[in-house]
């Protein structure tokens, strides 16, 4: 008698919650993830990051790789902003190999998987690999982005990938992020 | 162009200028402010809150492992709350009953829990008398002074001991950079033939660099009703001029950096005729309830990873102290807690957190009138109890984990072990909680002194809820979860019909149930609707609690609660503010048989409707309510939630509020 009281209220809760999706999850305007926030953050990495001399050149090469909603904020920057007078070119990669020759490279959070393999992928090349997803900076990443308990945005750096790949980093960045190594 | 209007990556809206381009030019100090969702809502900001009370670590309430309600000086100021039980019985699972000598005391999910089983914390400081471990409720504490009570709605002995066993309620006061200035505010509530409360209270403070102070005291006088309260016998009396509630309250801090200073005193005083259920013959008798409280505190941030807190506390109180009446005698009687406690807390890394500590207590206890008062026939006694608790703490991408316990040693009624679990997360809108937690209660002092031959334990409790949560659009959010208690062994008060008193351990309790809670915070305003439900079915009963026609039920507690608070902004400056709440059927001691035992009876749903109107006024910091209580005057009747010969107690009635509020800013807030 117990248990099936026990299993009417996990029943009746289960209910609500698939209720409540059911009928919400179409048009859910909840807090949603704020993308400007992250390409004020990208924009600053690119600001405070230097590449080596012979990149310095051209436009600057920034690589979304997948569907993601900062593509549409990164374009806007794009369209307002220079790097040191270079003009900020998104290119929307498909595939890993997409992203040759790019400056920056953000893997949003539905990629998480293949950090590793571009971390094979570009390695001793000039690339910042950004990863928006927590932890990533472990896996291979440069830089990536971490949410903490009260919701402010921070990063995580990996010194050694950004050294690695031949980059380096202004300390007042250095200060504002947690590096993990 | 990205014009500002949508912006939401804004750490401070005064950065945001109407060109794209000085967004994008934010400083490096300015990008420390951002949020990874944007500009909170109101909403947001309330169900995201950071709080520490139901785990030590700051976490967000949806992830925090207990079950959690918060409430806003917001949401007090608007509803234009008089006193601790209007915004206690707004909450889910929260019920008032009626004592002895016109006490009331606090239920919580249908079980009567007015003596050691919720702990109030004012600023950290365990509000509890120590005698019997009960808090008084009715026009005592001053809530024009609270900045925010966190309620632990569930277990918290795995952190705060013995008087934790069924909910936490912290109330945290406005500090100084909360004042920064002066406040001053009267209330006034006039019933049907006389006045209900006339209290004033005034709270001054300020944050200078590293100093901060604040200063606060309130005063007044109140009535418990303006009712005719009638015992079993028909003995009935007019509770006008019978009934005070005259509390007295002070709390004043001051912090330098890690290291604070409070101290806090109580001095609640009562009058009443209701004695342990017979009308007294005369006039009223005067009960008091005093204490001060005080604490030194140093936070001691030894690095970015460990911070170490040791902290002494000591209070001194007088409850229930009254001159002898008519089947008592004179109670006047002091117990004094000095108490260590050194707790530190080490962050491994983002993701594990632990938590050690230890406490050490001193209770002692004096009788000023009895020279061989104590159960060691002298006229003090003294104990004392050390304790150990830990905790870890594990977030991951897939679940938060946290695993607690506590150990307790008391030189008289030996040991309690009180482990916890819980794994919480939070989805985007969607979070869980499942929670099991074992908990217990403290035998009080003079449960210690009223324990019959066989002496008297810890009653320990085991408690499983489970919590769901989703928000439904950035400005609403539903919550629902259940709960199942047991408590083996309670410790049970039983008075006789010659007002004999004694406590013993015995059989077992508890309540399951289910709380559910709707809110929405919008431009107009905001309301909450929430709905409680617990039954005892399921459960073994304590005899004397037990309604014999409703095994679902509880003595003096409703299965079904509703209640709604809400406010309404009717023009810049102007709300007005429903709030609702909808007891149903309850059954409650009202009379005796022809053999002198107590005949239980079924009360009719009861509605209490009240209604706020605040208004801002254009005179800067002068703040204007008025507002009537029970408007439909149905004078709640305070049951007694156990066979204690104790009639209905009736409640204020009908109430025509007037508050009158100024605040005096200083110009700017120093850091």
């Amino acid at each position: 008698m117990k248990n099936a009281k026990y299993i009417k209220y996990i029943k009746l809760m289960l209910f609500a919650a698939l209720f409540l999706r059911g009928v919400y999850s179409g048009n859910c305007k909840a807090q949603e993830t704020d993308y400007k926030a992250y390409t004020l953050f990208v924009y600053n990495f690119m600001k405070y990051i230097e590449w080596p001399e012979a990149q310095n050149k051209g436009d600057f090469i920034l690589a979304v790789l997948g569907d993601s909603p900062i593509t549409k904020e990164l374009e806007t920057l794009a369209a307002t902003k220079k790097i040191k007078g270079r003009n900020i070119v998104i290119r929307k990669c498909k595939t890993p190999e997409d992203t040759y020759g790019c400056h920056l490279l953000f893997v949003p959070s539905s990629k998480s998987a293949v950090v590793k393999t571009l971390k094979e992928q570009t390695k001793d090349k000039p690339v910042l690999i950004v990863g928006e997803r927590e932890g990533l900076a472990k896996k291979g990443a440069s830089l990536s982005f971490v949410t903490l308990e009260d919701d402010e945005l921070k990063f995580d750096i990996n010194k050694k990938e950004i050294e690695q790949h031949q980059l380096k980093i202004a300390s007042s960045l250095i200060s504002l992020g947690i590096v993990i190594n | 162009m990205v014009s500002a209007t949508g912006i939401h990556a804004q750490a401070d809206t005064t950065i945001i200028k109407k060109d794209s381009v000085d967004f994008y030019e934010m400083s490096l100090e300015q990008l420390l402010k951002l949020k990874a969702h944007g500009v909170p809502t109101e909403l947001e900001k309330l169900i995201n809150s950071l709080i520490s009370v139901a785990s030590k670590k700051p976490l967000n309430t949806r992830e925090s492992p207990s079950i959690i309600s918060l409430i806003t000086q917001d949401e007090i100021a608007s509803s234009g709350a008089r006193d601790l039980i209007d915004v206690l019985r707004l909450i889910p699972g929260f019920d008032f009953g009626v004592d002895v000598e016109g006490v009331v005391g606090v239920g919580i999910r249908g079980n009567w829990a007015h003596e050691g089983k919720v702990l109030m914390l004012i600023d950290g400081q365990e509000m509890n008398e120590i005698l019997f471990a009960t808090n008084q409720f009715g026009n005592r504490y001053p809530v024009e002074q609270i900045k925010r009570i966190e309620i632990i709605r569930g277990p918290g002995s795995a952190i705060y001991g013995g008087f934790a066993e069924y909910g936490v309620i912290n109330i945290i006061t406005k500090q100084g950079a909360d004042i920064n200035g002066v406040n001053v505010s009267g209330t006034y509530g006039q019933g049907s033939e006389d006045y209900l409360r006339r209290n004033v209270s005034l709270s001054l403070g300020q944050k200078i660099k590293e100093v901060e102070y604040s200063i606060s005291g309130s005063v007044g006088q109140g009535q418990r009703s303006n009712g005719i309260y009638t015992d079993f016998q028909d003995s009935s009396y007019n509770m006008t001029g019978n009934s005070q509630n005259n509390p007295a309250f002070f709390n004043a801090g001051i912090k330098y950096k890690g290291l604070s200073f409070r101290a806090i005193g109580d001095f609640f005083q009562t009058t009443m005729r209701d004695g342990y259920g017979n009308v007294i013959p005369g006039g009223a008798v005067k009960d008091n309830f005093c204490g001060i409280f005080s604490e030194l505190k140093y936070i001691i941030k030894v690095n970015d990873k460990l911070t170490i807190t040791p902290r002494i506390n000591y209070k001194s109180q007088t409850p229930w102290q009254s001159e002898a009446y008519t089947g008592k005698e004179e109670y006047n009687r002091t117990a004094t807690r000095t108490l260590g406690n050194i707790t530190t807390s080490y962050n491994l890394n983002r993701y594990i957190n632990f938590v050690l500590g230890s406490e050490y207590f001193r209770d002692e206890a004096k009788d000023k009138v009895d020279s061989s008062y104590f159960s060691n026939n002298k006229q003090k006694v003294s104990y004392h109890n050390y304790a150990f608790f830990a905790q870890g703490l594990i977030k991951t991408r897939i679940v938060n984990f946290i695993l607690g316990a506590r150990y307790d040693k008391h030189n008289e009624y030996g040991y309690a072990f009180v482990p916890r679990v819980g794994l919480t997360k939070k989805y985007g809108k969607f979070h869980f909680k499942a929670l099991y937690s074992s908990a217990f209660r403290a035998p009080s002092i003079e449960n210690i002194n009223y324990s019959t031959n066989d002496g008297i334990k810890p009653e320990l409790t085991q408690v499983i809820e489970v919590e769901m949560g989703y928000q439904l659009t950035r400005k609403s959010f539903f919550n629902i979860n259940v709960y199942d208690i047991t408590t083996n062994n309670p410790i049970v008060y039983y008075t006789d019909s010659t007002s004999t008193d004694y406590y013993i351990n015995s059989g077992h309790s508890g309540t399951q149930g289910i709380e559910a809670e709707y809110t929405v915070k919008q431009k107009w305003g905001h309301v909450a609707i929430n709905y409680a439900y617990y039954s005892a079915g399921n459960k073994e009963k304590i005899p004397d609690y037990e309604v014999s026609d409703n095994s679902s039920a509880l003595m003096a507690f409703a299965n079904n609660r509703v209640n709604l608070n809400s406010s309404f902004n009717l023009a810049k400056g102007l709300s007005l503010s429903p709030t609702v709440s909808f007891y149903g059927a309850r059954y409650g001691y009202s009379s005796v048989d022809s053999t002198g035992t107590s005949v239980a009876e079924l009360f009719a749903p009861t509605t209490l409707l009240n209604i706020y109107l605040r208004y801002n006024t254009p005179l800067k910091g002068l703040t204007v309510g008025l507002g009537v209580y029970d408007i439909l005057d149905e004078q709640f009747k305070f049951l007694q939630p156990y066979n204690g010969y104790h009639a209905p107690l009736p409640g204020p009635g009908r109430e025509i509020i007037f508050r009158l509020q100024y605040t005096l800013n200083y110009k700017s807030k120093t850091d």
